[in-house]
């Protein structure tokens, strides 16, 4: 017996010592997780995102077609009372912040690498990330920038000057258009293919995005006083780089389809679910009536594909009604127009990330402030970009028709006529944008307020979210007056 | 030459026979006044060679002349024989004894009499931790045991507790206490399935110092679980416990009945909420006008009890048979116990079954135990996430107004006004529809156990050898029936509530844990004063598990809930993608322990224990822990003679945790979305939380003192402690600005620092002399606890640790940890409402910390009478000084069901002690307002503004609950022996009797929580509501036969 219990104390002693080995606690490497990935497979991520940041929930686009009247609310559904009720405080829509920040300049960021041969797709991290603060700028005023992203490194970063926000994105642009060019003489590039899932690699195309976003950074300063000579020096600067604008709508796409998590952002917040049934969402959201007069007033064949007309015809509803009219569903969701298939194509349709017609209604702009050439060429050239992509006829029509704002020689006030066309194109793709331009120009004029307003008119910016007060408290400035205090491009 | 060497060996063999035969055997029989007693232990003075008595009380053992016999039983003097020429020593025990000489289990099954010790241990017996029969043990210690605090997180027909030990002391680690069974570490899960019926007693080590030896996280404190091991002497029991017990619904939330179905002051037949006009008792139509024309019309008033007759009375049975015995070298208990429960909620059932063996075999020197049980289990409850947005059953039951008689929808097959097409309610499903088409199935093995060889190598070596195992497999399955609804025939409708899409989740796991534990303890004594007990030890333990989930949306057959029956791609349960995960840890150790003695009086213990862990970088992951202790036993010196016992204590220690296992590596993981089949594209994103390259472990330095006092015969004991803790380098996932491209970042930062106090305390107003006399012992335990987040980040004065940014639970500077903050009113420094003069509606002010989410105060008070075979027992425990967020009583507002919504009769109102600013933001001026009176106040008011304020929905915590009554008889002899039984007992029995809640809490049981996920939100206690169902009472019978 003893013998037998000094082996077995022997074996557990053995037992120690053997775990007792160096490797023995070298199991900490992740087997579910990668440590490194290729760049093909973090760039169709990180454009989803982008997709995502504008179309999904209450993001960039939903935020704009509530402030700018495209949106209302169908009677027996309660969506939108904070919009209506311009209740601006820190968690209203802090999705714009969060969620360009932690998901979308995150990943572009992972691409943005001094790494040999990684210019293609350090360019497109620069040019994207540049899409992406360009409309934090916009709506938030100062941002984090020069210190952000960092992770670890810097976990509370410093909030820069919007203006200096600016002008270093124009640096940033150029420097990515410069890469571009480097790459297309090294051998050894790794070049974007299907993973990009905008251009497909055709790195061309991203070159003209690049030009084309400067050129919204630019149209945009064009209002501050004593700007004329920068923006005359940058204008030269894309006019000598020479690979233009855009010249179709920016679309991206990774494969949308109809299953869960996969449907196209839009279509999956407003339109249909997996089992192609109508959603709440797409029941609760209307027009209103300044937009559906506003279209009808200009002869506007759009309508019908922004809106979806009911056998009763085109109905909208206020904004902020405190008490819907009786009998109950006079304004519901059956009789009012809710989105059109323009619109909502499909589970599987393309997003746009920078439509054509802003495209050519900024180079319109331009022109009109002598910038650029042939405002009403590109002022037409935007409409029928925006026409064609809806799939409404008559762009042609529309613009010889003489109306004030539909046809630019007619127009008395041509800015108005550029801005107010815009606002039509961008209803429902990017009416964020539209925000700006109105905050920026007043235009459209006569833009109604909800009913239910605290103020006299919407606000002008959003507050900093909860979520970056308590992460860097030291940092944030304190809250500006949201309905008073304008962006600097704005005063 | 030759000779000299004869006589040497001549010598030698004299000395040898001397030698061996001064060693004899000794025996006798041990008694008290009355019989004999079995169980004694017999130990050879400075060694620790002993045995036991057996049923008869007689015992033998081999000792030498001269040596001293040490005769020890609980209750008893401690007696000592010197061993003279005489091989039969009998001794009479005298009663009385010394409380400090009991022996107390502390940490890895090392034995301490409870005068050795500097910590506090507390010892729970069978007797009350099965006084209510409980389904699993750790619900049982609720209100028992200063300092111990048990949460029963839900209850539905497995509930899950929390066992938290001294407050919170970390902020993202792991707050639960250890927990050991049978000298090994087990887990949490393992002790939940343990058949209460198996354990014989469990030793509560409170604090760092008395878990030390255990390594990481024995900051938290340890449970050590004992089973049973065999009743002493040669007769074999064998004994079958039965229970049975109902459980019906306590309280439902208190929630107006004044007006029903409808909105914006509309009536409404096929609303969800509860904005319509006042309850007039006219008959309406509910629901659709089918094609025929007709339709359900039900009287406008309301119902008493409508959504509280929802639910069944439950069942609960258990049954355990069991057999247990010993002889002089063998010890066994077998058990085989069979638990059924059905809830409150209809369909609800899970069902357990255990089968335990526990044996121990001495063979000479060594002995050999192995204690392992094996426990199945099957979970069949309804699915939570039903109908299109997901929700749970309860927030379906809540969301039905005050007039509908919901228990008529049971026939939803057959009846026309229950089925899905023809159910009145255009928002929500019937919730009976939900129960048969929403399942959530799990079944489970565990295999726990462990094996152990000890050896007395001499009279002062003994060494012991252990192997433990903890084996978990899991596999769940669930599924939602599809439902989609067809309208075209309804002559009116408002539509239905959005199609549902069906699914099957299948889930598989795998979890091994191992531990192996080597000691050497040694005993000697110095000489006469001083003794020294020394103990090395060294262990390991290794955790693996595996999981995989794999979750098939759209399935073409309905009924049909396999995963080859799906139209899409598979999709992964948790995050996107059909997923695997594997998770390995392993550490090891070593420790040391010395016990100094002096004089029976004055010990002093110090011990440390070396980690290696493989979860951190190689450069940063050894740690030590030290712990030092004394404790004085100053009865003796005062010679009080109504003080049987006093005992002061100190003592100071450090432990350490460390983090999960792969914490510090920052990966990539497949985007959710992602491959898109046509494309083919795949994508990962890299984690949200960044890692701090230097993240290490997180330290806590407890310093604590404890006096122990026992009088008048051990009628009054008092056992007091006062300890301070501070948790430096708190291993914390901080939230980051989310400018910094991260959502969180894994750091070291920030410290906490409490204390607390505790107090139980003993008494025995009246002694039994004789038996069946009447007794009456109680035992009052009294906790506070605080603990204060002291710092956190340079620039960071919180992070949120659960919750939502509207209403969530934090960790403040400054405040108690964990703390709720929410959204609240803004106030003038009167602290009067301000509000916005141009809509009367008060204003949304930022968030405000309300309160800390553990109780500040615990007092438990256990009684137990005794007369004539009459036992009564009951325990009821108060907590208070805490608050929570009601999600409940959050969400019911956006349906009208609140109190305040009627407190105005939905009319406008003016907001009381309110004021408006009528200076500027900077200057503020603020005037009483009489006059200006809210917007909206027949809804809108109610669903936007007042909800906004967050702060209206956290309520004070505080709760006085009877968790426990049992009345039992026990048959004297006479009339059961005949029929050869030895023990009879029957019991009327009673859990949750009886709840206090203070007025503004009426929604439900304060200490239900939303579920903690590991890594996410596992120490965000404080939020609950309807993700748990009503609370609920339950009562029953128990019998207990033995032979």
């Amino acid at each position: 017996m003893k013998t037998t219990t000094k082996y077995i104390f022997i074996a557990i002693l053995s037992m120690l010592a053997i775990s007792c080995d160096s490797s023995y606690l070298d199991v900490n490497t992740d087997p579910n997780n990668p440590l490194t990935v290729s760049p093909d497979l973090i760039l169709p991520v990180a454009q989803r995102y982008t997709d995502y940041s504008r179309n999904y929930g209450r993001k960039t686009n939903t935020l704009g077609n509530l402030l700018m009247q495209n949106w209302s609310q169908a009677d027996g559904y309660s969506w939108y009372q904070s919009e209506f009720e311009y209740v601006v405080n820190t968690t209203f829509y802090s999705g714009i912040w969060n969620y360009q920040y932690q998901s979308a300049l995150k990943q572009y960021h992972a691409l943005d690498v001094n790494d040999a041969n990684y210019e293609y797709y350090q360019a497109i991290a620069k040019i994207m990330k540049s899409y992406h603060y360009q409309i934090l700028v916009d709506t938030y005023g100062d941002i984090p920038y020069f210190e952000a992203l960092n992770r670890g490194g810097n976990p509370t970063p410093k909030f820069d000057d919007a203006l200096e926000v600016y002008e270093d994105l124009i640096i940033v642009l150029d420097q990515a258009i410069a890469l571009i060019s480097t790459g297309t003489t090294n051998l050894n590039v790794i070049k974007p293919g299907a993973d990009d899932t905008m251009f497909s690699g055709d790195m061309m195309s991203w070159k003209k995005l690049a030009n084309t976003i400067k050129l919204r950074i630019l149209v945009r300063q064009s209002d501050i006083s004593g700007r004329e000579s920068y923006l005359t020096t940058e204008f030269n600067k894309i006019k000598s780089e020479g690979s233009g604008f855009i010249t179709e709508d920016v679309l991206t796409n990774p494969g949308y389809a109809q299953q869960a998590d996969q449907q196209n952002p839009f279509w999956d917040s407003y339109g249909q679910d997996t089992n192609s049934e109508y959603i709440n969402d797409y029941y609760a959201t209307c027009a209103t009536p300044f937009v559906l007069a506003t279209l009808d007033g200009l002869g506007d064949s759009r309508i019908d594909y922004i809106y979806e007309e009911p056998e009763t015809g085109h109905l909208g509803v206020d904004q902020g009604l405190s008490a819907y009219p009786q009998p109950t569903g006079t304004l519901g969701e059956a009789n009012v127009s809710n989105i059109g298939e323009g619109l909502l194509k499909s589970a599987t349709q393309s997003s746009v990330v920078f439509a054509l017609a802003e495209a050519e209604l900024l180079q319109a702009e331009a022109a009109f402030k002598s910038y650029l050439n042939d405002a009403q060429g590109h002022f037409n050239s935007g409409i029928a970009a925006s026409f064609s992509y809806l799939g409404a006829p008559g762009a042609n029509a529309y613009t010889s028709s003489g109306k004030n704002l539909a046809d630019y020689a007619a127009s008395t006030n041509k800015l108005e006529a550029i801005i107010t066309q815009k606002w039509i194109a961008l209803n429902g793709i990017d009416a964020i944008q539209s925000w700006f331009d109105y905050n920026r120009t007043g235009y459209p004029s006569n833009l109604p307020v909800s009913l239910s307003a605290p103020t006299e008119d919407r606000p002008v910016r959003l507050m900093y979210p909860a979520k970056e007060i308590s992460g860097n408290s030291a940092n944030v400035p304190a809250q500006p007056d949201v309905f008073t205090d304008k962006i600097f491009w704005a005063q | 030459m030759k000779k000299r060497k004869i006589i040497m060996t001549l010598f030698v063999a004299l000395m040898l026979q001397i030698t061996f035969a001064q060693e004899k055997t000794v025996s006798g029989i041990v008694s008290d006044g009355s019989g004999a007693l079995p169980g004694v232990s017999i130990v050879i003075q400075g060694t620790s060679r002993g045995v036991e008595t057996d049923f008869d009380g007689k015992y033998a053992i081999k000792a030498n002349s001269g040596d001293i016999l040490v005769f020890r039983y609980l209750g008893y003097k401690t007696t000592n024989t010197p061993v003279g020429t005489s091989n039969t020593i009998n001794v009479t025990l005298e009663e009385g004894g010394e409380v400090l000489d009991e022996i107390v289990v502390t940490a890895f099954g090392i034995k301490r009499e409870k005068k050795e010790i500097s910590y506090v241990v507390e010892k729970v017996s069978t007797d009350k931790l099965l006084a209510v029969q409980p389904q699993s043990a750790a619900s049982a210690l609720a209100g028992k045991v200063a300092g111990l605090q048990i949460n029963v997180q839900n209850n539905g027909v497995n509930p899950s507790t929390q066992i938290l030990l001294r407050g919170m002391r970390s902020i993202s680690q792991s707050n639960s206490a250890l927990i050991v069974i049978d000298g090994s570490i087990a887990s949490q899960g393992a002790f939940d399935q343990l058949n209460p019926n198996d354990i014989e007693n469990i030793s509560v080590l409170k604090g760092a110092t008395a878990a030390a030896l255990y390594g990481s996280r024995a900051g938290n404190g340890a449970l050590i679980v004992n089973t049973k091991k065999g009743d002493l002497g040669e007769k074999i029991t064998v004994g079958i416990n039965t229970s049975y017990t109902i459980e019906e619904v306590s309280f439902m939330p208190d929630m107006q009945e004044s007006y029903g179905t409808g909105w914006q002051g509309a009536y409404d037949p096929y609303e969800n909420t509860n904005w319509g006009p006042a309850f007039d008792g006219l008959t309406r139509r509910i629901g659709p006008i089918f094609s025929d024309g007709s339709y359900q019309a039900i009287p406008y008033a309301p119902i008493k009890d409508n959504l509280k007759d929802f639910y069944d009375t439950g069942s609960s049975s258990q049954n355990t048979v069991y057999l247990s015995g010993s002889d002089e070298k063998n010890r066994f208990y077998l058990s085989l116990g069979q638990l059924d429960n059905t809830g409150i909620v209809p369909s609800d059932s899970y069902k357990r079954n255990t089968f335990r063996v526990n044996a121990s075999r001495k063979m000479g020197d060594v002995k050999l135990s192995v204690n392992t049980s094996y426990t199945t289990d099957r979970t069949d409850i309804v699915g939570n996430t039903i109908g299109e947005q997901e929700r749970p059953l309860y927030w379906h039951v809540l969301n039905t107004a005050a007039n509908i008689p919901l228990s008529t929808y049971k026939d939803w097959r057959n009846d026309l006004y229950s089925s899905p097409d023809g159910y009145f309610n255009a928002y929500y499903e019937n919730p009976y529809w939900a129960i048969d088409t929403n399942r959530d199935m799990d079944r489970s093995k565990r295999l726990n156990g462990n094996i152990a060889l000890n050896w007395e190598v001499n009279s002062w070596l003994n060494l012991t050898g252990r192997l433990g195992v903890n084996n978990l497999s899991r596999q769940g399955k669930n599924y939602r029936a599809a439902q989609p609804y067809s309208v075209e025939n309804h002559l009116m409708t408002a539509g239905r509530p959005n199609p549902v899409t069906s699914f099957v989740e299948d889930y598989e796991s795998q979890s091994t844990q191992y531990t192996t534990d080597f000691l050497a303890e040694g005993k000697f004594n110095i000489n006469d004063k001083f003794t020294l007990k020394a103990i090395l030890g060294a262990t390991n333990f290794t955790s693996q598990f595996r999981e995989s989930e794999y979750k098939a949306n759209n399935l073409s057959i309905p009924g049909f809930y396999d995963l080859s029956n799906t139209t899409g791609q598979l999709q992964g349960g948790l995050s996107g993608g059909a997923f695997v995960n594997e998770r390995q840890k392993k550490t090891y150790g070593i420790f040391g322990d010395v016990t100094v003695g002096y004089d029976d009086i004055l010990y002093l213990n110090v011990s440390g224990r070396n980690d290696w862990t493989s979860t951190l970088d190689e450069n940063n992951n050894s740690y030590f822990y030290p712990s030092v202790g004394l404790s004085f036993s100053f009865a003796d010196l005062l010679e009080f003679d109504d003080l049987n016992y006093g005992k002061f204590t100190v003592s100071n220690s450090i432990v350490y945790n460390d983090v999960g296992p792969y914490a510090i590596n920052e990966t990539y993981s497949q985007q959710v979305g992602f491959p898109y089949s046509s494309t083919g594209l795949n994508g990962f994103v890299i984690a949200g939380t960044a890692v701090d390259a230097s993240v290490g472990k997180e330290k806590i330095a407890t310093l604590e003192f404890g006096l122990g006092l026992g009088l008048f015969n051990n009628r009054v004991t008092l056992d007091a402690s006062y300890y301070t803790s501070t948790t430096t380098d708190l291993i914390t996932t901080a939230t980051t600005a989310p400018s910094a491209g991260s959502s969180a970042i894994l750091t070291n930062i920030g410290s906490i620092e409490g204390d607390s106090y505790e107090l139980s305390l003993g008494l025995t107003p009246f002694k039994a002399l004789n038996n069946g006399d009447f007794n009456w012992n109680l035992n009052t335990n009294f906790t506070t606890i605080k603990q204060t987040v002291t710092e956190i980040q340079e620039g960071v004065d919180e992070i949120r640790i659960g919750g939502t940014a509207e209403a969530g639970v934090y960790a403040v500077v400054g405040e108690a940890f964990p703390q709720i903050k929410a959204t609240s009113y803004e106030r003038d420094p009167q602290g009067r409402v301000v509000i916005d003069a141009a809509t009367g509606n008060p204003k949304v002010g930022g968030l405000k910390s309300l309160g800390q989410t553990t109780p500040k105060y615990i007092v438990g008070l256990t009684n137990a009478f005794s007369y004539k075979g009459f036992t009564l027992t009951t325990t009821m425990d108060y907590r208070t000084g805490h608050v929570y967020y009601s999600q409940l009583a959050d969400r019911m507002e956006f349906t009208g069901r609140s109190q305040e919504s009627v407190s105005a009769n939905r009319q406008d109102f003016i907001f009381p002690n309110s004021v408006t600013n009528t200076g500027t933001a900077d200057n503020p001026v603020y005037v009483a307002n009489n006059n200006i009176q809210t917007t909206g106040g027949g809804q809108n008011f109610w669903t936007n503004t007042f909800n906004d304020i967050k702060e209206n929905y956290v309520k004070d915590a505080t709760s006085l609950k009877i968790r426990e009554v049992s009345l039992r008889y026990e048959l004297p002899d006479k009339y059961i022996n005949n029929i050869g039984l030895s023990k009879v007992t029957l019991g009327l029995i009673a859990r949750n009797l009886a709840v206090w809640l203070p007025k503004e809490n009426r929604f439900s049981d304060p200490e239900f929580n939303n579920p903690l996920r590991e890594d996410i939100d596992i120490n965000a206690i404080g939020i609950g509501g309807y993700n748990q169902s009503p609370p609920t009472r339950s009562f029953g019978l128990n019998v207990n036969l033995e032979f």
